[in-house]
């Protein structure tokens, strides 16, 4: 018989089932009948004959059930039916059934949770066109290959039909949208003509973006999101042929992309996409961006057919050994010409997209994700106790079952079945807490001035690993009990006394022990990095962030005028305002090459440079050691001065004053001799986790050239007032610009997201990993208690004080906490070791930390400790005796 | 007389092969086999039946009510092509394993 109508059989079987069965007791009361008329015949008498026939029978249901069982998915039926029967056992005891669904639905839903998290940065496909097919183009070192490439060199790699059938570009944006006095930003890309074309993405409205549109002089055309195009335009079909403003000119739509794809980075989302050769137009101060110096665009290809990826990466490497001349920037030290050279190429899967905060959360998330699966073990062993406690109520009805005829096999796999039904509740249970709380994990990893956005509804990805999580868990904590419940010797166990067969499992202390383990080790790693935190947030970073605004306004040729300043300061609330080219923790670095006046000028960075105007220093609050600021008579007639750091002194001018020194620097490429005018205390720029580094401030007004400005202000009072107030003056001072004010404190917090995710995620599962600790510990004294009620009676009419009885309780507890704790102290040691790299300030084997959660865990038992001992305290001897 | 147990696996062929010269009911077929098998083997129901369903359900056997002699309903049991086919490779198979298995004996 084929699989086919084997199938069919069983689905007929299924469908006519009950006729089937009517068919069955038909056919055997049949066959009683004849052969009760056959023994009549024999002689014997009616009833007796009858009787002969029913045993020769041998039972008519035992009968039926092995005709069931023979059938072909004759099992489906009898899960069915275990089904059911669970689905009832459940209902009858819908209090405990609610505590463990409870429980596994928090354990589950917080692996949920972070795998939903873990899965949307990591795993989920662009919703592209055989997204598999995609590759990511990396360059570079081989081994240490980076992603990002010139314009340039994207599209000679679109132009390689022999390697790639098609390749493009990308890059996040912010567009500058609006009218004069309305600009306001606007997140997108910038992309080379074949990006849609490469991802394969067809258009709901007009037509995307195409290599032609990404030429020098062709009009200026853009496609929009479809969320933009609902929100901004209310999804209005004439969409196709509208202007927006973009820069101050007027920029085309010609089309919008459909719901659903938001762009290739992974966390933003392009609202607005223009091809990378307008930007000369829309932003005149990033042309150089199209240059070949500028490495900017990630790069994404579909290989041609019947290319492998190893022979599209020989004939990449092949191809840049012949070109490679053409597109390095002739302007580069000779170094980096040499490095650039000699990079190779490689290839990796792009069908996921790319994000930064791939590299920056691949850890942390990996430690979250074992993180929670030890709250679900601890979750598991909880559960596994509970049934254990309750298998002893549950042995007489098991034990009656075994006796009338049922296989161990067949109430093992009954009682899984019941496991699984819990734990697929508690899995969908767990999903909705999941889902409540994913707007909050990504709150947690947004950094920077913009919100990342990912997806984080239920896919099949998700809800994939919550089901199979389900059912392991159901085996995880189902089968112990389920062996344990059915290897008891039915006989005894129906004959013995029902208070006696509650022989509670010696498993139990040890799930109890292994689960105050199990949370110490959360409780440390939690105490690790809130630690962390706390060092971190304790550095002091050489500027005051308080009561800073900052606001980022367009690059231009030249430095703004210092008096630009002057009605800002006037401002109320404002008690200094100053000009810079770059603020710290704003992301972007600028380095040049600066020693000592006689010394050799090295090719390479060896200094961040920053270009400051006067007062600000005293708007940063950073520390003026020796020297004076920046005045406006260092103007850009006037010879040129830097001041200097901490950091670049004692490291080029050891012991000694640098004031009045002069330094040999190359800035933008032109060699400058500049007098030292200023020592000032070293401030962090990036991270704070490593010594600031050696840093040169240059006089904003002596800079010339492409000019990032930020514009700074120290304020006292309300920052919202003030900002509101700033704003209204920028943008009739710049009505090109889009004025988006922001407090320099975020800016830095937000560069300590990582450390604040894992503080909050780590202390949030540890104490939820204690408190199901301490609920399990609870529930085994408080058995204890309940089973011994008796005996405790027995004693406390013997003369026992309550307090001997309450010892006797705690000592108990004390023990098993005790274990946990020594199995738990070199667990949490062990694990520590992995997470090191991520600690700042402590080490894992800090001594405060670990006596912290030892104390932390000890404080939360007493809690489940107290109310058993106190409740087997007052236990009436009289009613004790009396219970039965 | 000790009945015998029916060797593992025959039962199926024994069905089949009752059912080749007429269909059947249950009751008969039990009968049938303790006759030809001069009463050394006699099938519990608790065995034959589950044997007629799958047989049923595999599409050797084919199933339908009807009047006995005794104006009773009874299932009666008919064999299919199928049947038949199944009949033939297992009395095959079954010849062969005896012709071997009494060689043996004899040759001891």
């Amino acid at each position: 018989m084929t699989l086919l109508q084997r199938f069919a059989s069983i689905v007929r079987w299924i469908v006519h089932r009950n006729r089937a069965e009517a068919d069955m007791d038909d056919e055997l009361r049949t066959f009683v009948d004849m052969a009760a008329a056959d023994n009549e015949r024999d002689g014997h008498e009616r009833s007796e004959a009858r009787r002969l026939a029913m045993i020769d029978l041998g039972g008519v249901e035992q009968v039926k059930e092995r005709i069931r069982v023979a059938r072909h998915g004759g099992w489906l039926d009898e899960i069915g039916r275990d089904v059911r029967y669970a689905a009832r056992n459940c209902a009858t005891n819908p209090g405990l059934t609610t505590v463990i669904v409870l429980t596994l639905a928090l354990g589950i839903g917080a692996n949920t949770a972070i795998f939903s998290l873990f899965d949307a940065l990591m795993l989920r496909l662009l919703p592209v066109r055989d997204p598999q097919q995609l590759v990511q183009v990396r360059i570079g070192e081989p081994g240490k290959t980076d992603v990002h490439f010139s314009y340039p060199i994207a599209r000679a790699l679109a132009d390689r039909r022999d390697i790639f059938s098609t390749a493009a570009g990308f890059s996040v944006w912010s567009f500058n949208v609006g009218a004069p006095g309305s600009v306001v930003v606007v997140r997108g890309a910038l992309v080379t003509g074949s990006f849609y074309e490469t991802l394969g993405v067809n258009p709901v409205e007009g037509r995307l973006l195409t290599r032609g549109d990404d030429e020098i002089g062709a009009p200026l055309v853009a496609v929009i999101g479809h969320g933009y195009w609902v929100r901004q335009f209310a999804a209005r079909p004439d969409i196709v042929g509208q202007t927006l403003t973009v820069g101050g000119v007027p920029v085309t739509v010609v089309g919008v992309s459909p719901r659903g794809f938001v762009g290739a980075t992974v966390g933003e989302i392009a609202d607005i996409t223009m091809p990378a050769a307008a930007v000369p137009r829309i932003q005149p101060d990033a042309a150089r961006l199209l240059e070949r110096g500028n490495f900017w665009l990630r790069v994404l290809a579909r290989p041609a057919d019947g290319v492998s990826a190893p022979q599209a990466t020989t004939r990449l490497n092949a191809m840049w050994r012949q070109v490679s001349d053409t597109l390095i920037s002739p302007g580069w030290p000779a170094f980096l010409r040499k490095r650039m050279a000699e990079s190779v190429f490689e290839l990796s899967p792009g069908g996921t997209g790319w994000t930064i905060l791939r590299n920056e959360y691949r850890r942390p998330l990996l430690v979250l994700m074992a993180v929670v699966s030890v709250v679900l073990l601890i979750a598991c062993a909880n559960v596994a106790s509970m049934l254990l406690a309750r298998a002893s109520s549950r042995q007489r009805e098991i034990a009656l079952r075994l006796a009338i005829g049922a296989g161990r096999a067949r109430i093992v796999r009954q009682l899984l079945i019941e496991s699984t039904l819990v734990s697929l509740m508690g899995s969908a249970v767990g999903l909705a807490f999941a889902w409540l709380t994913s707007r909050f994990l990504v709150t947690l990893i947004s950094s920077g001035p913009f919100d990342v956005v990912v997806d984080l509804s239920p896919n099949w990805h998700v809800l994939g690993f919550t089901l199979a999580l389900g059912i392991a868990t159901a085996l995880a904590f189902g089968t112990v009990p389920a062996l344990q419940t059915t290897v008891a010797d039915p006989a005894s166990t129906l004959r013995a006394d029902s208070r006696m067969t509650t022989q509670p499992s010696r498993l139990l202390p040890l799930l109890v022990s292994g689960q105050v383990a199990l949370s110490l080790v959360l409780l440390i790693g939690a105490g690790l990095f809130v630690r962390s935190l706390q060092n971190v947030q304790a550095v002091d970073p050489g500027f005051k962030s308080e009561g800073v605004l900052l606001v980022d306004l367009n690059a231009r040729q030249n430095p703004l005028p210092l008096d630009f300043l002057d009605d800002l300061r006037q401002v109320p609330g404002v008690v200094s305002a100053s000009m810079s080219t770059h603020t710290p923790f704003s992301g972007a670095l600028w380095s040049e090459a600066a020693v000592p006046a006689g010394q050799p000028v090295p090719e390479r960075d060896n200094a961040l440079f920053v270009g400051a105007s006067p007062d600000f220093f005293a708007t940063m609050q950073i520390r003026l050691v020796a020297g004076r600021e920046f005045t406006d008579r260092d103007a850009a007639d006037r010879p040129g001065v830097v001041i200097v750091n901490r950091a670049y002194a004692q490291r080029y001018f050891p012991n000694q004053n640098p004031v009045g020194q002069h330094l040999s620097a190359t800035v933008r490429g032109q060699r400058r001799d500049l007098e030292i005018v200023g020592l000032v205390e070293s401030a962090h720029a990036a991270a704070l986790r490593n010594a600031p580094r050696s840093t040169v401030y240059v006089a904003y007004s002596q800079l010339s050239g492409n000019l990032p400005t930020t514009v700074t202000f120290r304020v006292a009072g309300s920052l919202a007032q003030t900002s509101d107030a700033i704003r209204r003056l920028l943008q009739t001072k710049v009505p090109n610009a889009a004025i988006e004010i922001r407090p320099l404190s975020a800016q830095v917090n937000a560069t300590v997201n990582q450390e604040r995710m894992m503080a909050a995620l780590a202390s949030g599962f540890g104490l939820l990993a204690v408190v199901l600790a301490c609920i399990g510990l609870y529930g085994l004294l408080a058995y204890g208690v309940a089973r011994r009620v008796k005996e405790i009676g027995i004693r406390v009419a013997l003369g026992a004080e309550q307090r001997r009885i309450m010892t006797m309780v705690v000592k108990r507890a004390a023990r098993l906490v005790l274990v946990g704790i020594v199995v738990g102290l070199p667990a949490a040691l062990a694990a520590s070791r992995w997470i090191e790299s991520m600690l700042f300030g402590l080490k894992p084997t800090d001594v405060m930390t670990i006596a912290g959660a030892i104390g932390m865990l000890i404080i939360t038992a007493h809690v489940a400790v107290y109310i058993p001992a106190w409740r087997a305290s007052r236990v009436d001897p009289l009613a004790a005796l009396r219970h039965e | 007389m000790e009945k015998l147990d029916i060797p593992q696996g025959t039962l199926d062929l024994m069905i089949l092969t009752i059912l080749v010269r007429e269909p059947m009911h249950g009751y008969g077929i039990s009968q049938r086999l303790a006759v030809l098998s001069h009463d050394h083997f006699r099938v519990n129901p608790g065995s034959l039946f589950p044997s007629l369903y799958r047989l049923e359900q595999d599409g050797k056997l084919k199933a339908e009510w009807r009047g006995t002699e005794n104006n009773r309903q009874a299932k009666y049991y008919r064999l299919t092509a199928a049947g038949k086919r199944q009949l033939e490779q297992h009395r095959e198979r079954w010849n062969r394993v005896s012709f071997a298995i009494t060689s043996v004996l004899e040759g001891a």
